[in-house]
């Protein structure tokens, strides 16, 4: 499925994050399956907890970004940016915004202490969440791709042991 | 490789063979490379530092990582310092002269020892060497070409190579005793391409029309057809990206280093 497809105009937040019937990964009840329920958009597809943070036009962004990953897997990333969010107190939105500053001519750019402190509470996100080695990083660049996705420029850990 | 296809294979290269450690004598070659290059004074504008990643600890690794550099630290298994030594007017005087002495430098141009001593040096060399500005000008752009050589002797050995600022100054100061008078121009990574030598295909540039010109600005430089058929043939010119994998590419090198996608 292409971009393209994810952003046609009768695609909701929710939609985007479900993709109609690629067929990748079989029917199933678990969130890392692409089965009935996810494949189809709609309004009441997503679990409550989930709805608000995927209208946010941040989580647009990082939901339309190129790639083919299968529903499922966009489910996750949504409930792990939730937690992380909720984890801190905030939104998806504000915690772009917390990586932006204003510039004396009115611009907007990346604020490098906030993106430091962003970083460090990914950091601390992905300890709590009780994940280590190649997990861990992986959970944490996941949380990055949503910065990075939003104009946030950053980099984690690569897994290379 | 030859000449042509090293440079027209050269790209920046951001994915290594994080498990495949860079040889010690092809360092060697990217630095007499280096050494090789031009230089006005024939002085040595650069300082560079070679640190090999596993050769450091776990916490010195972390003192260099900063939320803008950091899976390139981890992915690369080699770290080259480049500097320029904000000194490198000191001794001009002498060496001049002795291009002078092994007629590199000639009457025949206008060079003699007298020239250096009475006029260059106390007119020319010594106040630039006092114009920070100045200095910095060209320690930058003598420095460059230095590098440039290193990155083409990189490419020809097979290795895969890319420059970054500088984001963790103090911390390396401190680390790898770098002196005052150096100051910080790139970081260079250097490994064993985990991404094809093409990198997803040879980088858009616009046409050397646009950019040189014959005798006056009105006049481009117009390419001729065949020399570019040449350049083609010789790797010069090669095929332009994206690849129509790269993006699955990037993807499964992504997904390999757990990186963000």
């Amino acid at each position: 499925m292409t971009d393209t497809a994810r952003t046609g105009p009768d695609r909701t937040a929710i939609g985007v994050v479900g993709e109609a019937g690629t067929g990748i990964g079989g029917p199933g009840p678990g969130i890392g399956e692409a089965g009935p329920g996810i494949g189809e958009p709609g309004p009441g597809e997503l679990p409550e907890h989930l709805a608000a943070v995927a209208a946010a036009p941040s989580v647009q962004r990082w939901m339309h970004r190129s790639g083919d990953d299968v529903a499922g897997a966009r489910l996750a990333d949504l409930e792990m940016l939730q937690r992380f969010c909720a984890s801190l107190g905030t939104d998806p939105d504000e915690l772009i915004a917390q990586c932006l500053r204003s510039t004396k001519s009115g611009d907007t750019a990346i604020s490098a202490a906030g993106r430091r402190k962003t970083d460090q509470a990914i950091s601390a996100f992905v300890a709590a969440e009780g994940a280590s080695g190649r997990d861990a990083i992986v959970l944490g660049n996941k949380l990055r791709g949503f910065l990075i996705h939003n104009g946030i420029f950053m980099q984690g850990s690569a897994a290379i042991d | 490789m030859e000449f042509n296809r090293v440079v027209g294979t050269r790209r920046s290269i951001r994915f290594f063979k994080s498990w495949r450690p860079v040889e010690r004598e092809k360092l060697q070659v990217m630095f007499e490379a280096a050494n090789r290059a031009s230089r006005s004074m024939n002085a040595d504008y650069f300082r560079a530092i070679v640190v090999n990643r596993d050769d450091l600890d776990a916490e010195t690794r972390d003192a260099l990582r900063n939320p803008t550099t950091t899976a390139d630290l981890d992915l690369a298994p080699t770290y080259i310092f480049w500097y320029i030594d904000m000194n490198y007017v000191e001794g001009a005087q002498d060496r001049l002269k002795a291009l002078v002495d092994q007629h590199a430098l000639s009457a025949a141009h206008g060079w003699s020892r007298a020239y250096v001593d009475d006029f260059l040096w106390p007119q020319v060399l010594e106040p630039i060497s006092k114009d920070m500005s100045a200095v910095l000008f060209m320690g930058a752009v003598e420095t460059g070409i230095a590098i440039c050589n290193a990155i083409n002797a990189a490419v020809d050995q097979g290795l895969g190579t890319c420059m970054h600022a500088f984001t963790a100054n103090e911390t390396v100061k401190s680390l790898l005793g770098v002196p005052d008078s150096w100051f910080p121009v790139w970081l260079q990574l250097v490994g064993y391409p985990a991404e094809e030598p093409e990198a997803g295909g040879q980088r858009p540039r616009n046409p050397i029309s646009t950019l040189f010109f014959e005798g006056h600005t009105d006049h481009p430089f117009e390419e001729d057809p065949e020399v570019t058929e040449r350049l083609k043939r010789e790797g010069m010119l090669q095929t332009p990206g994206p690849f129509p994998y790269r993006a699955q590419e990037v993807k499964m090198l992504s997904r390999m280093y757990g990186l963000p996608e």
